[in-house]
């Protein structure tokens, strides 16, 4: 077993890899931190998410920019590879599966990048269409996933008013599926109006909002079990 | 001062010479759904007839009296010169705008590209140069008749995968760089040929180095010598168009050697006044979406009005106008405009 010392080193390190979007550093420091004996879900919460959540804030603040970010993000998931393997069971309590995409004719997919990341780093399935995605296609790959959470960019008020087919479409033929929508143009407002589950204005406030969703969603679904099983 | 007509006026203000009041026009997209309602077209067909598009960008002119009319309407004129395939949606209802279907570039390896040796005659320039002549005799008397192209950060956007040019911008800006420097020669080749036709101005959209994306640090030592290249050789009065987060960054653009910069409703006017004093050409910077489509006429009196107060030298949108205004607010605006003296 490693030292607290020893591990503390480990995870600074992993930190500081994405932090500095240095992709071997990130390999070198996840590789020693199995070989060390750690959990994997230690090092990778503790390490190279805590360094994500530094990039965020950095991002905010304008010291980092979106190349920045991206860079950071290939760090990650650079230790990801090695550590993922490892992993024995998210202590999220979910484990979700996700369809993402930017709605058809908008092109902007950067702000749906980096939500999409998110989804990764936490452990979700990810189901990634792109952009401009035509918008029967939502429906059928999500029948074809069986995912719980279907996600919608878009970054244009014209493009904006296809989720609004998409939503009633997949609710017509899944009713149980989550919906989540974003992107500049879009508000809490549009979401109700359009009937989606949820809204968010950043990507850590989507990855709170899916898990809080997915969650109940579980929830529901084990409820139906039990009462079949009685 | 004897009553000056809109082209006189625009003329006038790009030469540094005093005007009654800021004209009201753009050098990005103008066309509206009213316009096009008007000529009874539809929205994916103006972008493919040249006829159809130089009708559609007068329009705005001829009902509302925005004073210019300003082709194309989409962002991959370039691009499909250079190859790249584009989509119209010609199957949509929607106001769906061209995009790029197939990129030249997928990865770092396919960088080396050679350009053609007769852009100026392949896709949609040779139509561009009808269009632009078309606009010229209809309503160039009256109304400054102007085009746009896209700066080279953005149309590299247009040509390769975005993720890539924006990380390998930090990892290999020599390799960026050569690219860019293709670029600009497109750019440059491409507004020789506007400005032949006859555009009385052109605008350079380089939205793609929005500070909202991209650090002012890379906008300067990367971009800027590109966009100095261009402007040194449009000989047409030019603007510089940056959207988004642009306050740290006016004092490069005012560097391009661009005639005027565009900002849109991110950048304090009143501060860019400023930094750069009172002859400097400051376009600006009313958004196009929230307040002229969105607002209620009362807004759109109050934002015209303080974008003049703030000292804008021309009143023009953050972006494209947005097609589906509402001709209440158009014609809002320009009444504020047409009132207001100095
Ligand atoms: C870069 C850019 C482009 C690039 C896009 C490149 C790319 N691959 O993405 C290019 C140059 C290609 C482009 C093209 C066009 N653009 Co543009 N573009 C922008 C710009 C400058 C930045 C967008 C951006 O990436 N922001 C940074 C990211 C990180 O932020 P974000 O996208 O908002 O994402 C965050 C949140 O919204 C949220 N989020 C995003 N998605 C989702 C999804 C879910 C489920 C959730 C929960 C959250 C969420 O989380 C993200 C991270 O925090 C904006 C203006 C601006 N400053 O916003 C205009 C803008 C979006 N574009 C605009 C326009 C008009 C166009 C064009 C139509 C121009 C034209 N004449 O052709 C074309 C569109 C072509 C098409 N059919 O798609 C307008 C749209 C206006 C409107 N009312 O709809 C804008 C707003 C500019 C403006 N000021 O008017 N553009």
């Amino acid at each position: 077993m490693a030292t607290e010392e020893k591990k503390k080193e480990l995870l600074a390190k992993l930190k500081n890899a994405v932090i500095s979007y240095d992709e071997d550093t990130s390999k070198e420091a996840a590789q020693e931190a199995l070989d060390a004996g750690m959990e994997a879900n230690d090092a990778i919460f503790n390490g190279l998410v805590s360094g994500m959540v530094e990039v965020g804030r950095m991002f905010e603040a304008q010291e980092y920019f979106v190349p920045e970010l991206l860079m950071c993000a290939d760090a990650l998931y650079a230790g990801l590879d090695i550590l993922k393997p490892h992993v024995k069971q998210l202590d999220l309590g979910v484990k979700g599966s996700v369809v993402i995409g930017t709605v058809e004719g908008d092109v902007h997919d950067i702000g749906k990048n980096i939500v999409k990341m998110m989804f990764d780093v936490a452990g979700f399935t990810v189901y990634d269409l792109g952009r401009d995605v035509p918008l029967d296609k939502f429906v059928a790959e999500q029948l074809r996933t069986d995912s719980d959470l279907v996600c919608l960019s878009a970054m244009m008020t014209t493009t904006m008013t296809g989720m609004k087919k998409v939503i009633d479409d997949l609710r017509a033929k899944n009713p149980n599926v989550k919906i989540m929508i974003g992107g500049a143009p879009v508000s809490q407002d549009v979401a109700d109006k359009y009937g989606a589950d949820g809204y968010a204005k950043d990507a850590t406030n989507a990855l709170k909002d899916a898990i809080n969703m997915i969650a109940s969603l579980k929830k529901m679904k084990d409820e139906v079990e039990a009462k079949k099983a009685k | 001062m004897t009553t000056l007509n809109s082209r006189e006026r625009v003329l006038k203000l790009f030469a540094g010479e005093e005007v009654d009041r800021p004209p009201c026009f753009s050098g990005m997209g103008n066309v509206t759904t009213e316009g096009l309602k008007s000529l009874n077209q539809k929205f994916a067909a103006t972008h493919l007839d040249a006829k159809m598009m130089a009708a559609a960008a007068a329009s705005t002119y001829k009902l509302f009296g925005f004073e210019g009319a300003v082709a194309p309407f989409d962002l991959c004129i370039e691009a499909e010169a250079m190859g790249c395939e584009i989509n119209v949606y010609a199957h949509s209802e929607d106001l769906l705008y061209p995009t790029i279907k197939k990129k030249l570039i997928h990865n770092e390896a396919e960088m080396e590209i050679a350009i053609p040796s007769d852009i100026t005659t392949r896709g949609r320039v040779p139509l561009m140069v009808e269009a632009i002549k078309l606009m010229k005799k209809d309503i160039g008397a009256e109304a400054v008749v102007g085009s746009y192209v896209l700066g080279p950060f953005t149309l590299a956007g247009q040509v390769m995968e975005l993720n890539d040019l924006l990380k390998l911008s930090f990892k290999k800006p020599d390799k960026i760089g050569k690219l860019l420097d293709q670029l600009t020669d497109v750019i440059i080749q491409v507004a020789g040929q506007y400005e032949k036709a006859g555009v009385d101005f052109i605008t350079v959209r380089e939205m793609g180095a929005t500070s909202d994306v991209l650090s002012p640090r890379v906008f300067k030592s990367l971009i800027l010598p590109y966009l100095q290249k261009i402007f040194a050789k449009i000989k047409v009065p030019s603007v510089i168009h940056i959207c988004g987060k642009t306050n740290d960054i006016v004092p490069s653009m005012a560097d391009s050697g661009a005639k005027a910069i565009s900002v849109d409703q991110k950048n304090d006017v009143a501060e860019t006044r400023k930094k750069l004093g009172p002859k400097a050409l400051v376009f600006g910077n009313y958004d196009p979406y929230n307040v002229l489509v969105a607002g209620t006429p009362d807004q759109v009196r109050q934002t015209i009005r303080k974008c003049m107060d703030d000292g804008v030298s021309a009143v023009w949108p953050g972006c494209d106008i947005w097609p589906t205004v509402p001709a209440e607010n158009f014609k809002t605006m320009m009444d504020e405009v047409r009132k207001y003296r100095r």
